[in-house]
């Protein structure tokens, strides 16, 4: 059996010119959870999430991978079109998916497998893909507008569909950068959700200022400051902290521009 | 010794023709990333109305004064381009921002336009433009002789290239610039009139074109086709440097300036340009983003 | 959506009889000049050429200024081999006055009719191979591309002008016939139709396989790559490696068409490889409409048709300024070209009259 941690997060540091988004960060994500990372803006959330899809190169430290086939895989330093193939999935912050192409189209392109030129230009799909397709687009809300072009959705639907191509890409971890944002309180909740029927197979990663969400679907919570780790727990406990809520929840009304 | 010293300055002189060219490139792509395949057609219309100024003077004043028709012809060249420029930011480019390869694509229409108009009033022929008496013979330092017209062209780049950097980085509207070409949108919240800031700039870089047409004007016979031969290494200049740097098109052009030379003394001249620009081109896929960079957490640069 | 795809294929069917009628409106006489079939031959070159740029402007989104360069390559390359047929095998006249008793090295492959082919093909396939896989590999993209396509055109040229003695220089190779042996005049007729037929089925193979890439899940990721590439390769995808196989099948395409080219007009010269021979391609793209096949065809042939027509008397200078004003207000207005007019402006603007039934 491999071990509980899915992923594990170095001793990363970055440096932008001189400025250091992440310093010393040390963080392990458990196999099967939903772990999440909040706190104010500039705390490096998002560049931590980067960091583990190699969008930006840290300037120390490592991130290692335990998948489950039991393999260690260190992910400093590898591509990320690599790192997608090996299971780690992510959805940015503005949602960014292919405009001209219809929804379907998008799913389709997200799709495990198939990746390299050949093997695309011969690629008929399957019956099977075509149903979990169909499925992923049912749980989403999108089956009905599957042949529209994606530009043409509304900004919560483009928050849906993303999660969409995340969930049938049948990564290992799926990081969510805002995965809410944009969203009312019913969507939210159902998204909520979905994340934890979905958690059965995957682990999750979630970026959010949200904290009813938080609240809602959390089994971790690591606080970012400055760069830094501030503390780590599970949401009653990161709550309760007197420095947590200094920093952030002091503020709670902030959220990013 | 002497070859040596030839060999510098020549770089020295190549090098600043390019940065002349460059410079106005530098403003209109490296700040406004507007691709001006227009800019060249610029640098003829400098050219070639340095040599209408001549012929007016030739026609008007008395001969001793035609060596100040330089001086007009500077004055005229830039107000010209600058005019133009202006008109061409209204009506073509401001509807462009933000659509870089379109920008490529408009302003070659308007340069086919431009080359046409060119044949069409001066014809196929090229014509000369005598240099003022002043610019004739050069300066000799023990056997090196560094001739007048080249060491005027240095004079006018470091004028220009101090003009620039003065408005670019220590005025007032070099900062309202710099504002509108990071972000357009906040820049007009904040009370910038952005068109206008937009319409400037635009019409500054196309001022240079001109003003380096003016001295090109001296180096050799002025045709339709005198911008293209040197809007190729302009642009190369600028990338080279790293766009949007003003430091970097100094050392992009100069790198191209003294390398042309440097690799003439061995080979023809065509041949050594094939060759610069196939190492520049080489350089730029270990330095994709230039020599000079800044870091951008936006990788959608 | 399947109408309008059908559409452009019947639009394409419609140009390719009206092209097969033409040859036999000559031998009718309805048509009294041969050489506008030569010159219609040259236009199919220039189509493919154009299909070549749309799949990797129009779809993926990279815009090469350069592909005069490979339609130059493969133009030089067959012409080595038809000048070398012309001339027995012997040294030609610039080599003589470049210093050269025999034939230089690099012609010599040519000499053998198989070789030569092979070589025709494959360096095309090689150079484009090489720049690509640099260029997309670094990442070098947009405007930066261009900028470096568009300098490297400009080595070339320089580089084909310079070597004057194995390139024939400015003046380029000339005084040659085509692989089928002379085609000019009506005793060679024959001759001429069959190569005017070959290159007309030459052009709907090439439109066929770009129509089937484009219908596949690679040409639904060509269309990603262009409206996000970052985005692509956190779907899992090497872009690199999809940009530049079809950075390479542009090329191959554009080399094709120089190869026609010079069966067609007999010679060879640098400003084809010029970049604004390139850009001129590029137009034809543009203003016949970008990013659907067809396109690239009407406008390649829309603009030679003007060009010829236009390229003696009174309209030459005229003929530029509207070439010119053309293409300032296809980029400023109508981004689809001709067919985006007649696909989506004219339609709007019917409905506009017709009282916004639709809206």
């Amino acid at each position: 059996m491999t071990g509980e941690n899915i992923l594990e997060i170095k001793d990363i540091s970055v440096d932008f010119d001189g400025y250091c988004a992440l310093l010393h960060v040390n963080v392990n994500v458990k196999r099967n959870t939903i772990h999440f990372f909040i706190g104010p803006n500039g705390a490096g959330k998002t560049t931590l999430l980067d960091i583990i899809c190699a969008k930006t190169k840290s300037t120390g430290g490592v991130c290692m991978y335990y998948p489950k086939d039991g393999r260690e895989i260190k992910l400093t330093g590898m591509k990320e079109y690599k790192i997608v193939k090996e299971g780690i999935g992510r959805k940015f912050q503005v949602p960014s998916m292919f405009v001209n192409l219809s929804i379907m189209e998008n799913m389709m392109l997200s799709l495990k497998g198939h990746k390299g030129v050949l093997s695309s230009i011969f690629y008929r799909m399957s019956k099977e893909e075509e149903e979990s397709i169909n499925n992923v687009l049912e749980t989403v809300g999108l089956i009905d507008k599957k042949d529209e072009n994606a530009g043409s959705l509304a900004h919560g639907q483009k928050q849906w569909l993303e999660i969409g191509m995340q969930l049938v890409q049948k990564p290992e971890i799926i990081m969510l950068d805002e995965p809410v944002a944009g969203m009312g309180k019913p969507e939210t909740f159902k998204t909520g959700e979905i994340l934890k029927k979905i958690k059965e197979s995957c682990t999750i990663i979630v970026v959010e200022h949200d904290m009813d969400f938080v609240k809602q679907i959390a089994d971790r919570v690591t606080v970012l400051h400055e760069g830094k780790v501030l503390m780590e727990g599970d949401y009653e406990s990161v709550l309760a902290d007197k420095t947590v809520q200094a920093v952030y929840l002091g503020r709670g009304g902030e959220k990013n521009a | 010794m002497v070859q040596f010293i030839n060999t510098i300055f020549n770089g020295l002189s190549l090098s600043s023709i390019i940065l002349l060219t460059s410079l106005g490139l530098a403003i209109t792509f490296g700040l406004m990333r507007v691709i001006n395949m227009a800019h060249g057609e610029f640098l003829m219309i400098g050219a070639y109305v340095t040599y209408i100024v001549q012929e007016i003077f030739v026609k008007i004043f008395p001969e001793s004064l035609f060596s100040l028709y330089y001086f007009a012809a500077l004055i005229a060249a830039f107000a010209v381009t600058f005019a133009l420029g202006a008109l061409m930011e209204h009506f073509i480019i401001s509807r462009l921002y933000g659509r870089e390869i379109d920008s490529l694509l408009a302003t070659w229409g308007i340069s086919i336009i431009l080359q046409q108009a060119a044949r069409s009033i001066f014809g196929m022929q090229g014509v000369n433009v005598k240099a003022p008496s002043f610019l004739n013979g050069g300066v000799s330092i023990g056997p090196c002789t560094f001739s007048h017209n080249r060491l005027f062209i240095l004079v006018l780049v470091a004028f220009c290239l101090f003009i620039v950097w003065f408005i670019m980085y220590k005025s007032d509207f070099g900062k309202k610039m710099r504002a509108v070409m990071q972000n357009r949108a906040m820049a007009q919240c904040m009370g910038i009139n952005s068109k206008r800031v937009d319409m400037i700039t635009f019409s500054l870089g196309s001022g240079l074109a001109g003003l380096a047409g003016c001295s090109v004007a001296l180096l050799g016979s002025i045709d339709s086709t005198v911008g293209q031969n040197y809007i190729v290494n302009s642009f190369i200049a600028v990338v080279l440097g790293g766009v949007g740097k003003l430091i970097g098109t100094v050392f992009g052009s100069s790198i191209i300036g003294f390398a042309s030379i440097g690799i003439e003394n061995y080979t023809s001249a065509s041949i050594a340009k094939a060759a610069i620009l196939i190492i520049i081109i080489i350089v730029l896929q270990f330095r994709p983003q230039g020599l000079f960079t800044t870091k951008s957490r936006n990788l959608d640069e | 959506m399947k109408i309008k795809n059908q559409g452009y294929n019947i639009c394409f069917a419609v140009i390719i009889l009206v092209l097969a009628a033409m040859p036999l409106l000559l031998s009718a006489g309805v048509i009294t000049s041969s050489s506008f079939i030569l010159f219609l031959g040259k236009c199919i070159a220039f189509s493919i050429v154009a299909i070549g740029l749309d799949l990797i402007w129009g779809y993926t989104g990279i815009l090469s200024l350069g592909h005069g360069l490979y339609f130059a390559l493969g133009g030089y390359a067959m012409a080595m081999y038809l000048k070398l047929q012309a001339t027995n095998g012997k040294v030609t006249s610039f080599m003589q006055t470049g210093g050269f008793t025999d034939l230089p090295l690099i012609w010599k492959p040519f000499l053998c009719t198989p070789l030569a082919f092979a070589l025709i093909m494959l360096i095309p396939v090689v150079v484009s191979g090489l720049v690509g896989y640099f260029i997309f590999k670094n990442r070098v993209k947009g405007v930066y591309f261009s900028i470096i396509s568009q300098a490297l055109t400009w080595a070339a040229y320089s580089l084909f002008t310079g070597l004057q003695s194995y390139t024939g220089g400015n003046v380029g190779i000339t005084e040659m016939s085509s692989v089928l042996g002379s085609i000019k005049g009506s005793a060679h007729q024959t001759n001429m139709f069959i190569m005017f037929y070959s290159s007309l089925v030459i052009l709907v193979v090439v439109y066929a396989v770009s129509y089937g890439l484009v219908h596949t899940k690679f040409g639904r990721l060509l269309i990603a790559i262009r409206d996000g590439e970052n985005r692509t390769y956190f779907s899992g995808y090497k872009v690199s490696t999809y940009k530049n196989f079809i950075y390479i099948l542009s090329a191959v395409f554009a080399a094709i068409a120089g190869e026609i080219f010079v069966n067609f007009n007999g010679s060879i010269t640098p400003t084809q490889m010029t970049i604004s021979y390139s850009i001129t391609m590029v137009i034809w793209v543009a203003v016949g409409g970008r990013n659907c096949l067809v396109g690239g065809v009407i406008g390649a042939f829309l603009i030679n048709l003007c060009d010829y027509n236009f390229s003696s008397g009174a309209m030459v200078e005229i003929w530029q300024y509207i070439l010119g004003a053309i293409f300032v207000v296809t980029i400023l207005f109508f981004k689809g070209g001709l067919v985006g007019i007649i696909r989506d402006q004219l339609p709007m603007a019917i409905r506009k009259v017709t009282g916004k039934e639709a809206g």
